[in-house]
């Protein structure tokens, strides 16, 4: 079932677009990375989920309840909520107040909840913490206080925005193997805003890549590996981006014509298209070879840049691809810039999306 | 200068002795003082709270006008509420003339501007974040006012404080609305006034030494509940 779903939503402040037409839904018990560059809506979109914005038009539907337009009433649902802004936020007070202030405004004694408080601070690396000024903790301290006071009051639904940015490695780490935790033990829905994308990918179900718009929205491995458009394939770092015409030869095949070479691919699109292929997915020989692979074509190397241990090489065949190569088989092959080398690769690995 | 120090043994042996006439003064000056701060922060922080919270037109000049009138010279307050409680006055049939009653009015109109701007200045120090974090904490809209007023605290506190400081240290009103008229709405002020000019310094002396004691307390108390 679902627990969140939004329609058709839209924000604009003072006329300026700052999301549209955005539609998701997201399965209780999973996590959605929200990705996507600084200034592109996601804390925006956060806090119209949590409620604390009204969005300029569309629906947002929780556990199958449209959102009522009172405030009392949003009060109710917004306390089946919990969020962490990225900027850590503290009150006034010990770190036991501050994530007994959910509770206390709820009307619930916090002594009540003294183990639930202190399993959550075990689990954070904040154990003894109880009486600590909460002002004085670090930034990752006080981001990890900040996690354990939106889930004190056990929230069906946990929006992160950006918890870890500014954050030194180790408390990241921290952060980022605890909502792992959520994930597996309390099966809480998380929505995790980051620009982080091995983050985003690391800790979700589905992610959506967003720029005032959802781009994609789909599993990691999908996005990643067969982006839908332009934006989400630069986003994710993908390379050899070329922009071509195709025509379907046969059901399932297609040639694109790049202007300066014709390529194999498996898409159904017609017409105006990007392609991307995985730097990963090239192979390279020293004299052409018979292989399954439809798309072989003749260059020579322009380039290479070691990025710690994998050779990127740059290879000119009328199109500039980038391929990866291990020092190794750089070495075996015997290979320097200049060296006229054979490239192969699938069909199937050549990703086609529209323009 | 033999007669400065001579005055200031003798205003020392007054305090010692907690003469009955000092004590008289002090503790009226006190429930004077305290009782408009009171009244005043009951109006003011209210006050100043619906003005931080609220947005409407002209209102950074209600601001403006409010942090004017902290200067306001305390003459011109005793004048104004001198004609509104007179017997001619619109509320002449209160009686309030010359009464502790009417001082109390006096320094409560005196005050008012000073609480309302350091509470206006102390709930935009509590950052904007505040309201947000107790929002999606779950608090209402009433209880992140509350939430961002208890952030707030010590700097209202330190609001109170000053009005108070300015409502015991202030002549103008005591003397035009209380008249100084001896063990009725005489107090430490006025009386120092009076006593001075009557060449009676031992005791303005004495008077003068509480005024001070008491703003050093006023201040020790307002630094340390700003280091908090």
């Amino acid at each position: 079932m679902n627990l969140l779903e939004i329609q058709k939503l839209s924000k604009q402040y003072e006329e300026k677009d700052v999301l549209k037409d955005i539609n998701l839904s997201l399965k209780k018990g999973k996590t959605l990375g929200l990705i996507g560059p600084t200034g592109c809506g996601k804390t925006t979109l956060l806090r119209i989920i949590d409620l604390i914005e009204t969005p300029s038009s569309g629906r947002i539907i929780f556990n199958g309840q449209e959102i009522p337009k009172t405030k009392e009433e949003q009060i109710k649902i917004r306390r089946k909520m919990g969020m962490v802004f990225q900027k850590p936020i503290v009150l006034k007070g010990t770190v036991y107040d501050n994530i007994g202030y959910g509770l206390k405004i709820r009307g619930k004694n916090k002594e009540f909840y003294h183990d639930e408080i202190k399993y959550l601070l075990d689990s954070l690396g904040l154990s003894g913490y109880e009486e600590r000024d909460a002002s004085t903790l670090s930034g990752g301290e006080t981001q990890r206080m900040a996690l354990a006071r939106a889930l004190v009051t056990d929230p069906e639904l946990l929006l992160l925005d950006e918890p870890t940015a500014n954050l030194d490695p180790q408390s990241t780490e921290k952060i980022e193997d605890f909502i792992g935790k959520l994930r597996g033990e309390r099966k809480t829905t998380v929505i995790i805003a980051t620009h982080n994308l091995i983050q985003g990918q690391h800790l979700s179900d589905e992610i959506a890549i967003l720029n005032q718009k959802i781009f994609q929205i789909g599993e990691p491995e999908d996005v990643f590996r067969k982006p839908k458009n332009r934006f989400v394939a630069e986003f994710v770092g993908v390379k050899n981006v070329k922009k071509g015409i195709s025509h379907i030869v046969e059901e399932g095949l297609a040639l694109i014509d790049t202007g300066t070479i014709t390529v194999y691919s498996s898409t159904a699109l017609e017409g105006k298209v990007y392609l991307s292929i995985r730097p990963e997915d090239i192979t390279i020989s020293q004299s052409k070879v018979e292989t399954s692979a439809l798309n072989e074509f003749n260059g020579e190397i322009k380039e290479i840049k070691d990025s710690g241990g994998i050779l990127d090489l740059k290879i000119d065949v009328g199109e500039v691809f980038s391929v990866f190569m291990t020092r190794k088989s750089f070495a075996d092959m015997g290979l320097t810039i200049g060296s006229q080398v054979w490239l192969q690769f699938k069909a199937s690995a050549v990703n086609v999306f529209e323009v | 200068m033999n007669e400065i120090i001579n005055a200031c043994f003798e205003a020392i042996h007054l305090l010692i002795t907690l003469d009955p006439e000092v004590m008289e003064i002090t503790l009226r000056t006190l429930y004077i003082s305290l009782t408009s701060t009171v009244i005043a922060a009951l109006i003011a922080v209210p006050l100043g709270g619906y003005i931080h919270f609220r947005k409407f037109r002209g209102k950074r000049t209600l601001v403006n006008i409010i942090q004017t009138l902290y200067s306001m010279p305390t003459v011109l307050v005793g004048l104004l509420v001198f004609l509104i409680i007179s017997n001619q006055g619109p509320l002449g049939n209160l009686h309030l003339l010359f009464t502790p009653g009417g001082m109390i009015m006096g320094q409560t109109i005196l005050v008012l501007p000073i609480i309302t701007g350091f509470t206006i200045l102390a709930l935009s120090g509590v950052k904007d974040e505040i309201k947000d974090l107790s929002l999606a904490l779950g608090a209402s809209e009433f209880q992140a006012i509350e939430t961002i007023m208890h952030e707030a605290k010590y700097a209202l506190l330190g609001a109170l404080i000053l009005g108070f400081g300015r409502a015991i240290s202030e002549v103008g009103v005591a003397m035009m609305i209380g008249g100084n008229i001896r063990g009725y709405t005489r107090v430490i002020t006025t009386t120092m006034s009076l006593e001075t000019s009557k060449g009676n310094v031992e005791l303005s002396i004495a008077l003068g030494i509480i005024l001070l004691i008491l703003a050093l307390i006023i201040n020790l108390v307002l630094n340390y509940v700003q280091e908090k």
